[in-house]
């Protein structure tokens, strides 16, 4: 079901395309709004004070039920979404309410609260301009902070004409609209409902962001106000506002500042000389089970900013709806197992390709992939997986077999093989090559090549880690380290029982396998005494560097077996590090070719996970090599692995746009670092017929190497 | 640090002027009264007491515009096109107005009119934030609104447009002897 609704997301240009231009112009922007700031020591601030926060949360919240009842304010806590709808209902009927008013609360909206109201015969209006748009058409917001970025300004202009009155297409006029129509609706309320982005235990204060100043206006014209705050909303002193102010605007619109923080800590007299009531309610909803959670408590460090969507490569392509439940991308996921239960997640998790871009910018510092790959353990768990994966992991995790397997089908794809790549597969496969060739597998793979190259014998000697892709598609690039490591005086030693990092079934959450390929690995590469271990493929680095440990610790290996993946993390560089290292002590270097232009394309396990961008760049440049950046390069070109086959229409999408931002920059050549990377823009180049390389970095910096 | 909460606050769109006294400041905004809300017969005006006002005629005032209104109700708010009140704070590292209101009077003219005009004395611009809640006890205080221009969108596209809910105009009229 969800490969329909993803189609049918793709095909709709108004969503795509204005999710795709907000992202695009987002990622500027928000850089400029940080501008003389420190995000980093920012987000450290605010992921302290709410991690203190889940550590502390019953503490933090008596506090702020002690602290807000001084206060005068009525206060009630509950674990239960239920009680939270029988109390405002109670409330509303207790006091004859008819009509109540809204602002943007995320709470109300995971607990479906309108929908219980409307069922009372309580007439219920969102007034965030967004929001009530969505009421309106009857819709679910497609974005936590952009409830309406699918809806042009023509769809808004129908949905107004259909349910309110007849109004052209014209933004400002629509505004003006709705400004008129909903200031009928907060004169006419008994209630107004909010939600609150900070809640300061020490002061009962909570403090409410808006842009439109339809908070002030529903807290201040009706004569009860009820706040409806999800407990992670708390902090402890007023002055933990600070960061979260500095950082929510910044980080959700890429404003400086919102037009409104309003802070409201007591019932005052209302307008009509009455006493305002004022209600607090606290609701839980799973979320002291997340706070006991030992991976899941940093997801309370979310403040709803949203901008883990702004920057996902597969949210701005598909939107909300698809991408999400109430709470959407990211940390929706998240948020979406918690809330509504494991199996509500089951569909979503898929969709994230691990490029780690929320990561960088979660102003909570959140793990946000690594959580989702967390989830998609459990519910591999839970539920098993698919009869093929269990077949194709069987395989994997049986060398001798997987190999035999890929060597034989070298032979049997040749029907299908024309220089080099597979263009058109047959029947159900078609779809995995309907956007991209793949590479056909190599005739000898590189576990055969290596043992005819003649090598001279040096002292220093690296084992290379040559991963699936270079083994048996991309053999060349193996060959190609060859040379530039024997040229720095470095002999490469290629243990023959190495066998696949176990990346496909890391990151669909088989662990079993994933660290049943970590521990053959490990033996093998450390059956040679070597001073280096090298991988030209980061996705493979990072499993030998960090993944081996993690994952034999998670499933309970032996003490002596994680010694042995320690050590071999401390031997463990990627290619292009090791390289530029070696051309900055002088034992590599170039003859004197013609400058040559050429882009870069950032692998996402290169530049996130090992911090590595502009070691390749530098080296390509000493090279001789003249880079012209592309737009976006750091974005994930949409290979993700095994995300390619599963969601091959949206691999596809990112690989398009992609190409595109190559393409703008003229230049005939793409390198890169990663062989899925290649796999992946190379089989668009080849599908469009465009005259363009693409290759390995240490392709190129080979073939320019000094004459001996 | 005027100049940088005007440079701030500027930028969020709000219109700043200085004025030396609050005699200059007075004659500005009636100016703005006669130029904005010209018709006398309705009560367009709503202005909030506050220090400001002290020595000043406000029947004289009323007489000479009577589109000026003292007395704040959801009514006499809910049609006027201008709001009149004083800040309590100006943030300069953000060019924002501070807001404190203890009755729903002060608040009513920032949040309904179209055009909100904050008199805020020149010596109550503080540098940020962290000044101010070192300078507040929040406990004390029911309602606080930090304003940061006027009341903005981008729903519909993304575009961005001004005064949905709120004012559309923020003019801030600083006094320098207060």
């Amino acid at each position: 079901m969800i490969k329909e609704e993803i189609k049918k997301a793709l095909e709709n240009a108004n969503l795509s395309g204005a999710l795709t231009r907000f992202s695009e112009a987002y990622a500027v922007s928000r850089k400029k709004a940080y501008e003389g700031l420190d995000f980093e020591e920012i987000r450290e601030k605010i992921a302290s004070i709410k991690s203190y926060v889940a550590e502390h949360l019953d503490e933090v919240i008596a506090k702020f039920i002690d602290s807000a009842k001084k206060n005068g304010a009525k206060v009630f806590f509950t674990k239960n979404p239920e009680e939270v709808r029988s109390y405002i209902i109670e409330l509303a009927k207790k006091n004859n309410v008819k009509s109540i008013v809204k602002s943007k609360s995320m709470a109300t909206e995971e607990i479906h609260l309108n929908k219980y109201l409307k069922e009372e015969g309580i007439e219920v209006n969102e007034t965030d301009l967004g929001e009530w748009i969505i009421q309106l058409a009857g819709q679910r917001p497609s974005h936590m902070v952009l409830p309406a970025i699918h809806l042009t300004r023509y769809d808004v202009s129908d949905i107004f004409t259909k349910k309110v009155e007849p109004i052209e297409p014209d933004i400002a006029q629509m505004v003006k609209f709705a400004r008129k129509q909903l200031r009928r609706k907060f004169l006419a309320a008994d209630m107004g409902i909010t939600g609150a982005n900070i809640a300061v235990a020490e002061t009962g204060t909570i403090v409410l962001f808006t842009n439109e100043g339809n908070a002030r206006l529903t807290m201040t014209l009706p004569k009860i106000h009820v706040a409806v705050v999800g407990v992670e909303k708390l902090v402890p002193k007023l002055e933990d506002v600070i960061p979260i102010a500095q950082a929510l605007p910044r980080s959700a619109t890429a404003q400086l500042i919102t037009s409104y923080m309003s802070f409201v800590t007591k019932p005052y007299t209302h307008i009509d000389g009455s006493q305002k009531e004022f209600h607090i309610i606290l609701l839980d909803n799973n979320r002291s089970a997340i706070a006991k959670d030992p991976k899941f408590k940093q997801t309370l460090q979310c403040i709803r900013c949203a901008s883990c969507l702004n920057v996902c490569p597969v949210f701005r392509l598909i939107g909300g709806h698809v991408f999400g439940k109430v709470y959407t991308g990211g940390i929706g996921t998240i948020l979406t197992a918690w809330t509504e239960g494991l199996r509500a997640s089951k569909d979503i998790q898929g969709l994230c390709i691990q490029c780690g871009n929320c990561e960088k910018v979660c102003p909570g510092k959140i793990k946000i992939p690594e959580l989702i790959l967390e989830i998609r353990k459990k519910l591999t768990k839970e539920e098993g997986i698919t009869f093929t994966s269990k077949a194709i992991f069987s395989v994997v995790n049986n060398r001798k077999l997987f190999h035999t397997i890929l060597k034989t089908a070298s032979k049997l794809q040749k029907p299908f093989t024309s220089e080099g790549f597979i263009r058109h597969l047959p029947l159900f496969l078609s779809e995995f090559t309907e956007k991209r060739s793949l590479p056909a597998i190599a005739d000898v793979p590189f576990r055969d090549r290596i043992k005819k190259i003649q090598q001279p014998k040096y002292d220093k000697k690296a084992v290379f880690y040559s991963g699936c892709l270079i083994d048996f598609a991309y053999p060349e690039i193996g060959e190609a380290l060859v040379k530039i490591l024997n040229r720095a005086g470095i002999e490469v030693i290629f243990p023959q029982e190495q066998t696949c990092c176990g990346a496909p079934a890391r990151y669909t959450g088989v662990m079993d396998v994933a660290a049943n390929n970590a521990k053959q690995n490990i033996e093998a590469l450390l059956s040679v005494e070597a001073d280096f271990v090298v991988s030209a493929c980061p996705t493979c680095t990072v499993a030998l560097k960090t993944q081996f440990i993690n994952d034999l610790q998670e499933q309970k290996a032996s003490e002596k077996v994680i010694k042995e993946a320690k050590k071999l993390s401390q031997k463990v560089y990627d290619a292009s590090e090791l390289i530029n290292i070696l051309i900055k002590e002088g034992k590599i270097e170039f003859r004197r070719l013609p400058e040559t232009a050429f882009t870069y394309h950032d692998p996402c396990h290169l530049i996130r996970t090992l911090n590595i961008s502009k070691e390749p760049r530098e080296s390509l440049e000493k090279s001789g090599m003249k880079l012209v950046e592309m737009f976006e390069s750091d974005t994930c070109c949409g290979m993700g692995g095994s995300y390619s086959i599963k969601f091959p229409e949206i691999s596809g999408t990112i690989l398009r746009r992609k190409l595109e931002n190559i393409k703008k920059t003229e230049t005939k050549l793409v390198c890169t670092d990663c062989p899925g990377c290649v796999m992946q823009i190379r089989g668009g180049i080849d599908k469009d017929g465009l005259d363009i390389q693409v290759k390995h970095s240490i392709e190129v910096l080979a073939e320019r190497l000094k004459e001996e | 640090m005027f100049e940088l909460f005007k440079e701030k606050a500027t930028f969020m769109s709000a219109e700043v002027h200085l004025f030396k006294s609050k005699a200059e400041a007075l004659d500005f905004i009636k100016d703005f009264i006669i130029e904005n809300a010209a018709n006398k017969v309705s009560k367009s005006v709503v202005w909030c007491e506050s220090q400001f006002l002290e020595g000043i005629d406000k029947d004289a005032l009323q007489k000479e515009l009577p589109q000026i209104e003292f007395n704040i109700d959801l009514n006499s708010a809910s049609s006027a096109k201008i709001g009149i009140n004083e800040a309590d704070f100006g943030i300069a590292e953000t060019g924002s107005l501070v807001e404190i209101s203890k009755t729903a009077a002060k608040r009513l003219c920032s949040t309904l009119p179209e055009i909100h005009i904050a008199i805020l004395p020149l010596n109550k611009i503080l540098n940020n934030m962290a000044e101010l809640f070192g300078k507040i006890d929040i406990r004390d205080i029911p309602y606080l609104t930090i304003i940061s221009g006027p009341s903005r969108t981008a729903d519909i596209e993304r575009v961005l447009t001004i005064g949905v809910h709120g004012p559309e105009r923020v003019i801030i009229a600083a006094v320098e002897n207060f």
